[in-house]
């Protein structure tokens, strides 16, 4: 037991002759949870909308007014032809054209319908896709006037379906609400995991891992002395993470504060396993840290934190089983946001603790062997 | 019983054998040399007796203990000191010292008189960075670490490689003040002028042991005449006397060349004659005693013979 205490007094003591690193760890995640909440955005604005009028008719008129005047969209102007607008969206003057085509008018009034054409440029799909979502309800809310107009002509009570759209959990759609929760967790993979493989294959490179294996220090003294300052390290880390997005991002914080504690905790130690896996494969420092960075990439690109993992390929969800982020993140929405209790996440509970077990066994293996 | 017993040891990596069927016995209280170049196996041996690796082959017991099935009470009984510097570059020196000795349960204080000589030459740098030390005080410093937990049996790898010429023969020195407390040392060198100063030293070559005895000793086993020749031209007559009939083998050491030659043949005369024929000034030739490197040196060429 005094073994775990002097490795951890020993770890402490070096953490302090390092004060830079030290500060890293604690401000370079905190910097990244700021400005990946603020920056990250999907809401799209000032989007280049140009029009091409075939008509030139109040219809047409009434319709294109409606884009301006939003902050979603500027209007860039008045293009001539087809040929235009095609040229317009490979130079990148405009995000999108709006086509209004001839007897747009006299085809509303005569036939009763008609049809105008949106180019968009799709190579970033999610903001097209976003420009189109816009886009569509302003045509749509273009044709209800219109009907409105029509109804007074044709009396009878025409069907018609309200659809109203309350927000649960994020009423306001806030971006901010949705990544603060996700980001706080993957602060801890970086400090968790990534650091702690660096440290204790420094110790493999400077040969004293090799004067430690001479002396009676046991394996799990070894990795327990090694979590501890890590751990205590990341769970400052996450309470800061924690306050900053109470208030200053002002996320909810339905759920239990402690139960979020919990979970910080398991997840540091499964972080933590990690690393010692990773230290005990790699020989330098180089080779921890780009397969600690190959590992960490993968996750949080899998894990949710920014895509939804529902819409992703089916082995790509294969993949996430064993991707712990996928289920802190899971648990951080749902515990900050909904207000889940520990029944609610004992699914992700399970699978947590299951792969932090599983990884310092491996990891515990992997060292026996290597000895 | 002895203190370090080895027995038919030998160690593979990756089917390149780095230690092959080595056995060895060491006296308790000894201070051994295991002498031998780069490369020889000499860090694999003590890795093995230190339980840092599995032997493939054979077994080993140190103070009593098998290194494979006792590693645990054996840790607490040996002192090792390998031949790069491990310790915290980032902690002092005193952090260093009390680090190591807490591990093997005790303090500095308490077996302080076991280090005492070597650490008040640290003491006045006890707080400075143990990365920040010259090469000779972190010798020092690690030897330091290596005793304080009072082992019965010392390993030292090379602890004298990149060390000044003064600072070596201070840690000798140092050696033999420990050794004659009763500390069996088991220390290797690839310096073949410290192997005077053990009790007894072995040879070590490609993984194997050429032989073993105590250094005034071995140099008997070196049966041929052995002269050292000089000449003006030291290129030419290396090689003229290499191409000389009664020639066994020639090698440079310093400002003479040690001769060997063949039984029955090269008397100090015929030597002569031979270089005044190739036309060489200012020879000097003396009959001379076998050093201990001439007889690693005989060793090595009998086993290689290609060599």
């Amino acid at each position: 037991m005094n073994r775990i205490r002097y490795m951890v007094e020993k770890e402490i003591q070096q953490l302090r002759r390092n004060p830079v690193l030290l500060r890293i760890m604690i401000a370079a995640p905190i910097m990244q949870l700021i400005l990946l909440s603020y920056a990250a955005n999907y809401e799209v604005k000032n989007l280049n909308i140009a029009v091409v009028d075939g008509d030139h008719t109040t219809y047409s008129q009434r319709l294109v007014s409606k884009f301006r005047y939003l902050d979603n969209f500027k209007m860039t102007g008045y293009l001539p032809g087809d040929k235009q607008a095609r040229q317009a969206l490979l130079a990148g003057d405009a995000d999108l054209v709006l086509v209004i085509p001839p007897h747009f008018e006299r085809d509303l009034e005569k036939e009763g319908n008609t049809s105008v054409q949106l180019l968009l440029n799709a190579i970033d799909g999610s903001k097209a896709g976003i420009a189109n979502g816009y886009a569509t309800a302003i045509v749509r809310d273009f044709n209800s006037d219109i009907i409105a107009e029509t109804k007074v002509v044709t009396p009878g009570v025409v069907p018609q379906l309200d659809i109203e759209n309350q927000y649960w959990y994020n009423p306001k759609l806030e971006y901010k609400t949705f990544m603060v929760p996700g980001v706080l967790f993957e602060l801890l993979l970086l400090v968790g995991g990534l650091v702690s493989a660096l440290n204790i294959v420094r110790e493999k490179e400077i040969g004293t891992m090799e004067q430690l294996n001479v002396t009676p220090i046991r394996k799990h003294e070894f990795i327990i002395g090694k979590s501890i300052p890590f751990v205590v390290i990341g769970l400052v880390l996450f309470t800061i993470g924690l306050l900053l997005g109470r208030f200053l991002f002002q996320v909810p914080l339905v759920g239990s504060v402690a139960l979020m504690y919990v979970f910080a905790v398991l997840f540091l130690i499964l972080c933590v396993g990690l690393g010692l896996l990773i230290s005990t494969l790699a020989e330098n420092q180089q080779q921890a840290l780009f397969v600690s960075f190959f590992l960490l990439v993968l996750f949080i690109l899998l894990s949710g934190l920014f895509a939804s993992t529902e819409n992703m390929p089916v082995w790509a969800q294969w993949l996430n089983v064993i991707n712990p982020l996928k289920y802190i993140i899971e648990v951080g929405r749902n515990v900050m946001l909904k207000g889940s209790t520990f029944a609610d996440v004992s699914r992700q509970f399970g699978a947590l603790a299951g792969m932090a077990i599983g990884l310092l066994l491996l990891a515990s293996w992997r060292y026996r062997k290597t000895v | 019983m002895d203190a370090i017993i080895i027995e038919n040891i030998s160690k593979a990596y990756s089917k390149i054998p780095a230690v092959s069927d080595v056995s060895l016995s060491v006296r308790p209280g000894e201070l051994f040399g295991l002498i031998g170049p780069d490369g020889a196996g000499k860090t694999t041996l003590f890795k093995m007796l230190v339980t840092l690796l599995l032997p493939d082959k054979g077994r080993a017991t140190v103070a009593g203990r098998d290194v494979v099935k006792d590693y645990k009470a054996l840790r607490q009984l040996v002192g090792y000191m390998p031949g790069r510097f491990s310790l915290y570059p980032d902690l002092s020196v005193e952090e260093n010292l009390s680090f190591f000795a807490t591990v093997f349960g005790t303090t500095i204080k308490e077996n302080y008189h076991l280090i005492q000589e070597i650490y008040v030459q640290l003491e006045p740098f006890k707080n400075r960075r143990a990365g920040q030390l010259s090469g000779g005080m972190k010798q020092k410093l690690a030897l330091c670490c290596a005793l304080i937990h009072k082992p019965e049996v010392l390993f030292l790898d090379e602890p004298t490689t990149g060390v000044d010429a003064v600072s070596r023969k201070e840690f000798w020195d140092m050696l033999r003040k420990l050794n004659e407390r009763g500390l069996t040392t088991l220390v290797s060198t690839p310096y073949m002028d410290e192997a005077s100063r053990c009790d007894r030293i072995a040879f070590m070559q490609t993984g194997k042991i050429l032989a073993v005895d105590q250094p005034v000793a071995i140099t008997s086993r070196f049966k041929k005449r052995l002269y050292a020749v000089r000449a003006a031209d030291t290129y030419q007559l290396i090689h003229d006397l290499r191409e000389a009939p009664f020639t066994e083998s020639c090698y440079a050491f310093g400002e003479f060349l040690h001769l060997t030659v063949k039984s029955n043949e090269g008397s100090e005369q015929q030597i002569g004659r031979f270089l005044q024929e190739k036309n060489h000034r200012n020879i000097e030739i003396h009959a001379i005693q076998p050093g201990i490197e001439d007889t690693f040196m005989a060793l090595m060429t009998q086993t290689q013979p290609t060599a």
